[in-house]
């Protein structure tokens, strides 16, 4: 009973942080129909912004997290700007593998710059942990799941309560309607894009300090985020928020019970089970895409 | 033009072992060839039928992994006291067993997978590839996991009334290679100029439409995903005899991507894109190797990459296509895959 | 007449493009290491270990009167690359000898690249039983497979008190062999085993795994895995309040950069290590141990990066006197050298004996294994 308690407050607390690793890819994918693959990229840069921030030049763990997010916030405008605009017309195919270039450079450009060995950093939580009962859990971590989730409130309100919320729905309804109703839809997509990759990069900021800082750290959060997007549905923050939980509580209780080798594998596998079940996905609000 | 490419590449490529000595090179076309059959079979699938399957390794390892097998041996106990034991075999045996495997996977897997199409469609095949290679990593009694499989055969070919012949030297393999190359192009070619493959353009151009006029969509694409398993198959088994030893990196995501940029930058639906596709990716990193450090290398291969994208959107060959049909506009727009040039090519 | 001509003309040539080949000022030595991809930073640490042993070596006059050079190549942390980059080496550069190539996935693959060229390959950190049990006699070892460590680590786990272990290990070669092997030792000195649980080598998160550990009975738990991932698990054992004897094993735990980053959660953890660089002294070869890691410092490398980088040094020190020893630098010379061998190493005397298929023995060193402590963020020696 302990060991189950434990590995609850396990999965809620990293689901907060799978939440956000899903939900900047999920509006990506279902506003502009762009498979993203510098999302793993943008992860690492983030941490590496807040390597900078806070390590380099020193300054205050809480201020580095917002600068972390906002360079996000530039390069995935640049990003979208430089490769995706140029490419608008092109199919999912063509801007997919451009993503792939630019995510190859973005992360032999990082080892380049700082090579391979992992940076640490330092947090200013205290390294006991808070302890109830059987269950003990890092302040550290705690910050990070109400980080994750005021985030995502702040995402959610973002495209549900604000004009330019309003015009990304609408894109994602139908962007040449659109588009004929007077929105700036190349804003959009620049905006998305950005929106998007600042939480990327937020989530690399939030999580470098939990883990370490190194220049593949990013893979496995994509693979990860890629597994959240399905279980969600594209193009719902909700989804992609219960779809985090839903992958962490997977992978807690599958490793605690059934086989830590294939920890991994069970969020493939509730993907699988998904797709046989209901092929849009958990929670999908829109019609198919693609 | 493109018409002719395929068989001036057959008899360009079949005269290299004849001048070329360098191991390492030849080395490098045999890699480069395997990985050129992968583009092929992933082409059928993306190009033919517009399903991206970012899980196409996930063939090529299953490909490498029963070829290897099937000529090693294996003792595996299953459930309810089942055991299952094999002698070593001959490695033929373990090639058309993959191909076979690998076809069986690719139809259930297409069965499945073909009830969603776009961006769910690519997530799906992403999840097929990570189960099984975390199967084939954590499988420990039949894989021997991270372990690896050493020592697998050489690819052995009976030879009438000559015994066996192992492939064991550069330019044994590098012919084999290319053989079933050769072999892999006429099966896409054909399939693709048959009655079959028009449904397949019908159901990428417009599927409502292709529906209603009588297209039996989920047969149509389980049929090229097969077919595509099956290749990707026999490429993996092509590998994992000429390497020699396999582990769960055989289905490393980077050989997927790999495959995709061949398809896409070369390419994609014209039966040419993925030789010149495959033929630029594969050789890149071999020409940048000497000349930058390390990094740097995987940063102008992305930059070529998306320079390559950004000039030729629909890839190289149909830019090519395009450029001479419109010096001469008499020819055909689209890439010819008409069955007369399928049979010119045999 | 014409023919004779010509024969003498094609011997003359001949002769030329020989002794053009064997007059070499150099002698070539091939580094096959990962230095993009995951493995980038192990690998360029080796790297700059045998940077600086060549440098060394030259420094005092090279082997058997000419310098030696390293031709470095990536492998990209892939089996593909790394049996292409050995063939590359062995054929383009013409090197006699390798050094190679980090993880047991990577050498495995160069191996038959090795046979089938009859060149030696020196190992400085594969780990797998297999690297020296197939046959490959062109294959010589200077890092412990698990097996040796195991055994190594049989007189200090009697001393430990040990009850019950657990073990969390990386789900590769390495990870499961130190698992297979250590059971075996602990078993063996009437110690329990109880839960082995892996974890992906990429994985960041291993709190599902720790809260199963958490919840064991056992008083020991056995880790097997690098740095990165040992600082996180430190970091999340903390964070669960997971309180157990804790074990390292692989020598890839660089327990510097585990202070630095793992902070206070790494106290108290015992660590298997092959190269103990913070008592150059106690090293069996002092000098030579106070020379690296001066001039490791020099060239302004990570201290944290020896434990890794001491391979490379010693490796190319191997190199060298079996090729010395060997008396030519060809490769067949330099495989009968490597028996020759008899130097000692930063990690104890490198001394090669037979492993495998008789007729067809790799050569394996047995290095020494220590054991240390992190206390109050210091690192020790652990006397148990």
């Amino acid at each position: 009973m302990d060991q189950l308690l434990q590995h609850v407050v396990n999965a809620l607390v990293l689901g907060g942080t799978y939440a956000l690793l899903g939900i900047g890819l999920t509006l990506i994918f279902g506003i502009m129909n762009v498979v993203n693959f510098t999302h793993g990229a943008l992860y690492t840069f983030g941490a590496y912004a807040m390597y900078l921030a806070a390590v380099a030049l020193g300054l205050n763990f809480f201020v580095a997290l917002p600068v972390a997010l906002v360079a996000g916030l530039a390069l995935g405008a640049l990003l979208e700007f430089v490769l995706l605009r140029p490419l608008r017309r092109s199919d999912i195919d063509t801007t997919m593998l451009v993503m792939i270039g630019a995510g190859i450079i973005l992360q032999s450009g990082t080892l380049w710059i700082f090579g391979g060995v992992a940076k640490a950093v330092p947090t200013p939580f205290p390294a006991e942990p808070l302890v109830i009962g059987p269950v003990s859990v890092s302040y550290v971590r705690l910050f990070v799941l109400a980080a994750a989730l005021a985030l995502i409130a702040l995402t959610y309100v973002t495209i549900n309560g604000t004009k330019l919320g309003r015009a990304m729905r609408a894109t994602f309804q139908d962007h040449d309607t659109a588009a004929l109703m007077g929105v700036n839809v190349s804003l959009i997509y620049t905006a998305t894009f950005a929106i998007g990759s600042a939480l990327a990069s937020a989530a690399g900021a939030l999580l470098g300090p939990v883990y370490v800082v190194f220049p593949q750290m990013g893979d496995l959060a994509a693979v990860k985020a890629f597994a959240i997007v399905i279980l969600g549905g594209l193009g719902s923050i909700s989804g992609a928020t219960i779809g985090g939980f839903i992958l962490a509580f997977a992978e807690e209780l599958g490793a605690g019970y059934i086989s830590s080798g294939y920890r991994d594998a069970m969020g493939f596998l509730i993907i699988i089970a998904v797709l046989l079940v209901k092929p849009t996905g958990l929670f999908a609000r829109a019609e198919r895409i693609g | 033009m493109t018409r002719l490419i395929a068989p001036l590449f057959l008899v360009v490529f079949a005269l290299v072992p004849l001048w070329l000595n360098d191991p390492y090179l030849m080395n490098a076309l045999i890699i480069t060839g395997i990985f050129t059959i992968c583009a092929m079979s992933l082409n059928l699938l993306l190009g033919y039928t517009g399903q991206l399957s970012l899980g196409h390794v996930a063939f090529f390892g299953i490909g490498a992994y029963v070829s290897a097998l099937t000529a090693l041996g294996f003792d595996v106990s299953l459930p309810f006291g089942l055991r299952i034991t094999h002698e070593g075999g001959s490695p033929l045996l373990g090639f058309v067993l993959a191909i076979l495997i690998t076809g069986v996977t690719g139809y259930l897997i297409g069965r499945l997978s073909f009830r969603v199409r776009g961006a769910y469609f690519v997530i799906v095949t992403i999840s097929f590839a990570e189960v099984v290679r975390l199967v084939a990593l954590n499988w420990v009694e039949l894989t021997q996991g991270p372990l690896a499989l050493t020592s697998i055969p050489n690819m052995t070919l009976p030879l009438p009334g000559l015994g066996d012949l192992t492939l064991r030297t550069k330019m044994q393999n590098y012919y084999l290679v290319l053989g079933v190359a050769v072999l892999s192009y006429l099966v896409v070619a054909r399939l693709v100029a048959s009655r079959f493959g028009r449904a397949m353009r019908g159901l990428k151009e417009n599927e409502s439409l292709a529906l209603s006029l009588g297209v039996n969509a989920t047969r149509t694409l389980t049929i090229a995903a097969t077919v595509s398993a099956a290749m990707a198959g026999a490429a993996g088994s092509l590998y994992a005899h000429y390497i020699r030893i396999i582990d769960p990196d055989v289905f490393l995501f980077s050989y997927t991507v790999t495959m995709v940029i061949m398809v896409v930058a070369g390419g994609k639906g014209s039966l040419a894109g993925p030789l010149v596709g495959g033929l630029i990716f594969g050789l890149l990193p071999v020409a940048l190797r000497p000349v930058m450090a390390p990094e740097a290398q995987w940063i102008v291969y992305g930059g070529i990459l998306i320079a390559i994208l950004f000039v030729m959107p629909n890839g190289i060959v149909p830019a090519l296509a395009n450029l001479t049909a419109r010096r001469r506009p008499a020819s055909l727009t689209k890439t010819p895959e008409t069955p007369a040039e399928a049979g010119a090519q045999s | 007449m014409q023919l004779t001509r010509r024969t003498t003309l094609a011997a003359m040539a001949l002769a030329l493009m020989s002794s053009t080949a064997f007059a070499q000022d150099t002698i070539k030595i091939g580094i096959n290491q990962p230095l993009t991809g995951p493995f980038a930073a192990s690998g360029t640490y080796v790297t700059n270990g045998a940077k600086i042993a060549a440098d060394e070596i030259n420094a005092k006059g090279g082997v058997l009167g000419k310098k030696i050079e390293l031709v470095v190549e990536d492998n990209k942390s892939n089996p593909t690359e790394a049996a292409a980059v050995t063939e590359k080496l062995i054929t383009s550069d013409k090197v006699p000898v390798l050094l190679g190539a980090w993880g047991s996935s990577l050498t495995l693959a160069a191996m038959p690249k090795l046979e089938e060229y009859s060149v030696p390959m020196l190992v400085e950190t594969s780990s797998s039983g297999k690297i020296t049990k197939s046959g490959n006699p062109y294959v010589f070892r200077i890092s412990p497979p698990s097996s040796v460590e195991a055994q190594a680590f049989e007189p200090i786990a009697k001393k430990l008190g040990i009850k019950k272990a657990d073990f969390l290990v990386i789900n590769n070669d390495w990870g499961r062999g130190a698992a297979v092997e250590f059971s075996k030792v602990l078993k063996d000195n009437g110690i329990e085993v109880g839960l082995v649980e892996t974890m992906d080598q990429s994985s960041q998160d291993m709190t599902a795994q720790l809260a199963k550990l958490k919840a064991s009975d056992a008083d020991t738990l056995m880790i097997t895995a690098a740095v990165d991932q040992l600082t996180l698990l430190f970091k999340q054992m903390a964070a669960l309040g997971i309180k157990k004897k804790v074990i390292t094993t692989g020598g890839s735990q660089n327990p510097d950069q585990l202070v630095a980053q793992a902070g206070s959660t790494a106290n108290g953890t015992l660590h298997l290590v092959a190269f103990a660089p913070w008592w150059p002294e106690k090293s069996p070869n002092p000098e030579e141990a106070n020379a690296f890691i001066t001039e490791w410092k020099k060239r302004g490398y990570d201290f944290a990066g020896t434990t890794e980088s001491f391979r490379g040094y010693d490796g190319i020190r191997t190199i060298a006197a079996a090729i010395e020893a060997g008396g030519a630098a060809d490769p067949a010379s330099i495989q009968k050298g490597f028996w020759k061998v008899n130097i000692v190493g930063l990690n104890g005397p490198i001394k090669f004996e037979k492993e495998g298929p008789a007729g067809k023995e790799s050569g394996q060193s047995k290095p020494e294994v220590y054991l240390i402590e992190i206390a109050d963020g210091k690192i020790k020696p652990a006397n148990p």
